[in-house]
């Protein structure tokens, strides 16, 4: 027992003594060497990956004085991650994220205000509904832009091309989408032979919901005098109600599909079991890939409520508001985002650059995989009022994710899944409120 | 200490000799003390008392003292009690269950059989994987579609996003993770049974299934409330495994009362409601844990 103490005693010293010495190198560095500035990349895809590393490498040769150190993290755990390495005084400098999880930590101050520091030539390049995504509140009444915005997702149909043809519907285009209608009739005729016309993977289903729920007007949250509050009215059913009555009404959708995770029904999809599956347009490298040979697909543009508009999330990088060098690394931001960059990553990631000059690259338009039909979707894609809600991390997990996931497999009824959006909601959003 | 104090000289220097023993004791006790005190009572202390503060995650916020508040929220708060239901759910199923499964292997393991050794090496083996390996083992063993269950079962069971099968798969991992532990100690219990009592039970005509239930079972008593009180504390406080293999999923059935608190704390920023949420778990386990213990002495006096 003693020597066990003993043994922690010394490791306590020891670990107090690296951890001194580790503060003490940084500081030498930063007055003599180079800059060094740690970048915290999300990218998972393997394409994806070497055209972030491949750029990093570019501006660690053409910049000897600021180093830029990339570091893996993974969207699992990325939030959980800043938030110990925030309270913590040591975050990474340059930091990539999504427009959803930035609101909460621009209110508590974790991050740099970008707006005033950015360069022109980056400002102008982004459109101002994607920089809608990244303002905020900075939690003391001011607001401040707290990302870049670069990467953007809309939510398309995969078909089964033969599938499609022989329904004899007509096929959308991104002049002349579907409408919910037409999508609903289209998806009952495809629902034939053991086959189902679509498949809802619905593991998460509550940011799919929440972004297609514009197409008919339905914003979910309103904010009266500075209160938010849950809102579910008819504008907010429609959505929820069509999918349900796919479910169920026309029985044109598979159930045993809602526990799927966005990518999971594509072997379904190959096999011919299922015609559609609504998805992101970064699906599209899982379809292209993977589809056995001779398959044919197709994607087929957003659908049309009311409107086409859906939710725009974006992918983002921003300044942690502890990092010693700022401006550097709004530097490195600048170029690492630039409209040549900005298409680069894209096609790594296959999602929608914000950049309008990268969207202009003819790659971003080519037929092949349906970029064409991709980038064309960008231009309907708005601010979510969900982006703004501080709590609405907390309201997705413990009221919005189990209230759908059990509407959607009929074990409640659309009242009381309502009820409990806003009941439940509006009790969670109180204590940000406070 | 009563063998020396006799041959001390005399009666007069006995208190001052009594003291410097005492500073000596202490000198001694200092290095083991420090450690726990500043490794295991500071944190402690720390965690209470901002159980009793609305310490919120942020550079701009101000923590100040709100009493009993965080207490009165958390009686209140549907979503914790679900979620601790879920943990005594849990915490009572695995332990039982673990503890009639070890017992069947440490009765086994205790026969004399070919090959004993190696099997008692392999019952073992559980105990030296970490938590995070064996999520990530039985996440594959689950998988829907590339899972061993499901292709030998012959099943289509997404068995850990399915709202009423992953809490029974999960308490299955949580069984066959603590089994290593709770056989090792009751197979030593049973060892100590001495083999006269059997003998002499059996001379008696008492049967196996008497002998176990007469015999071995009120020797193994003691063992048996030991380890069951403690596999309960350790299940309740189970965190890692959960994490890895369903993050508290589907829709929050298998969101144990500590990744609710861990949630709390570093998802949603409420380091003050979360220490809370430590305090009360702690309150709750000692007194069902008191109980329990209670109960046992007194049906043994």
């Amino acid at each position: 027992m003693r020597r066990w103490s003993a043994a922690l005693a010394v490791a306590a010293v020891v670990l107090a003594a690296g951890c001194s010495n580790g503060g003490g190198d940084g500081d030498g560095a930063a007055s003599d060497g180079p800059v060094k500035l740690r970048f915290l990349s999300l990218a998972w895809q393997k394409e994806s990956i070497a055209a972030n590393k491949q750029l990093v490498d570019e501006w660690n040769k053409a910049n000897p004085k600021i180093q830029v150190e990339y570091v893996q993290g993974s969207w699992d755990n990325v939030n959980d991650q800043l938030v110990t390495s925030f309270e913590a005084g040591d975050p990474p400098d340059v930091i990539h994220d999504d427009s959803p999880a930035l609101s909460g930590f621009a209110s508590r101050g974790f991050l740099l205000d970008l707006s005033g520091s950015l360069p022109s030539e980056l400002k102008s390049d982004i459109p101002q509904t994607a920089w809608d995504t990244v303002t905020f509140g900075d939690g003391k009444g001011g607001q401040g832009v707290y990302g870049v915005p670069f990467l953007q997702e809309s939510q398309v149909l995969y078909a089964n091309k033969k599938l499609l043809d022989a329904s004899g519907v007509r096929v959308p285009t991104s002049d002349a989408p579907w409408t919910w209608d037409e999508f609903a009739e289209a998806a009952k005729k495809m629902t034939k032979g053991g086959a189902y016309g679509v498949a809802w993977p619905m593991k998460s289903p509550v940011n799919k919901v929440l972004s297609l729920g514009l197409n008919f007007g339905g914003t979910f949250f309103t904010t009266e005098g500075g209160k938010t509050r849950v809102k579910v009215g008819a504008e907010e059913r429609e959505v929820l109600s069509r999918i349900h009555d796919q479910l169920y009404k026309d029985k044109s959708a598979d159930p045993s599909a809602l526990g799927m995770g966005t990518a999971d029904p594509l072997p379904g999809f190959f096999a011919g079991k299922y015609a559609m599956v609504p998805a992101g347009v970064y699906l599209r490298q899982q379809v292209a890939e993977q589809a056995p040979d001779g398959f044919e697909w197709v994607t087929l543009p957003p659908l049309k409520g009311v409107t086409a508009q859906q939710g725009a999330t974006s992918q983002t990088l921003s300044v942690a508001a502890d990092s010693k060098h700022p401006q550097e690394a709004v530097k490195f931001i600048a170029f690492f985002l630039n409209g040549p960059n900005q298409a680069k990553l894209a096609k790594g990631d296959w999602l929608l650059p914000t950049s309008t000059s990268a969207a202009a690259d003819p790659a971003m338009t080519a037929k092949e995989n349906f970029w064409d039909v991709a980038t064309a979707s960008a231009k309907d894609l708005v601010v979510a009022p969900y982006l703004k809600v501080d709590g609405y991390d907390e309201w997705k997990s413990k009221v919005a994710t189990p209230t759908l996931q059990e509407y959607f497999a009929d074990k409640i009824s659309l009242d009381e899944a309502a009820k409990r959006l806003v009941e439940e909601g509006d009790k969670v959003l109180e204590r940000y409120g406070r | 200490m009563t063998l020396t104090a006799p041959r001390a000289a005399g009666t007069r220097r006995r208190p001052a000799q009594g003291r410097s023993r005492a500073r000596e004791t202490f000198l001694l006790l200092l290095p083991a003390l420090v450690p726990v005190l500043v490794l295991s009572v500071g944190p402690l202390v720390y965690g209470i008392l901002l159980a009793f503060t609305d310490a919120r995650s942020g550079r701009n916020t101000e923590t100040s003292f709100v009493g009993l508040a965080n207490f009165g929220d958390l009686l209140a708060d549907g979503d914790f009690w679900e979620s601790f239901r879920i943990g005594m759910v849990w915490a009572v199923s695995v332990t039982v269950l673990q503890f009639l499964a070890s017992l069947g292997l440490a009765l086994l393991l205790n026969q004399d059989l070919r090959l004993r050794g190696f099997a008692r090496v392999l019952a073992l083996v559980p105990w030296a994987m970490p938590p995070v390996v064996i999520g990530l083992m039985w996440r594959l063993v689950y998988h829907p579609d590339a899972g061993i269950l499901n292709a030998v079962l012959g099943t289509d069971v997404d068995w850990l996003n399915d709202f009423s099968v992953a809490l029974p798969a999960v308490i299955v991992v949580g069984v066959w993770m603590g089994m290593p532990q709770t056989t090792v100690v009751l197979l030593a219990g049973l060892q100590n049974v001495p083999k006269e009592l059997h003998e002499a039970a059996g001379v008696d005509g008492a049967g196996v299934w008497r002998r176990f239930r007469s015999v071995t079972l009120p020797q193994l008593r003691p063992v048996i409330v030991a380890i069951t009180s403690l596999d309960f504390v350790w299940n309740i406080n189970q965190f890692s495994l959960v994490y890895v293999l369903t993050q508290g999923g589907p829709g929050g059935r298998t969101r144990l009362p500590m990744l609710f608190a861990y949630e709390e704390a570093f998802r949603y920023g409420f380091f003050g409601y979360a220490a809370t949420l430590g305090v009360a778990i702690t309150i709750v386990v000692l007194a069902v844990l008191g109980l329990y213990l209670w109960r046992q002495m007194r049906e043994v006096d």
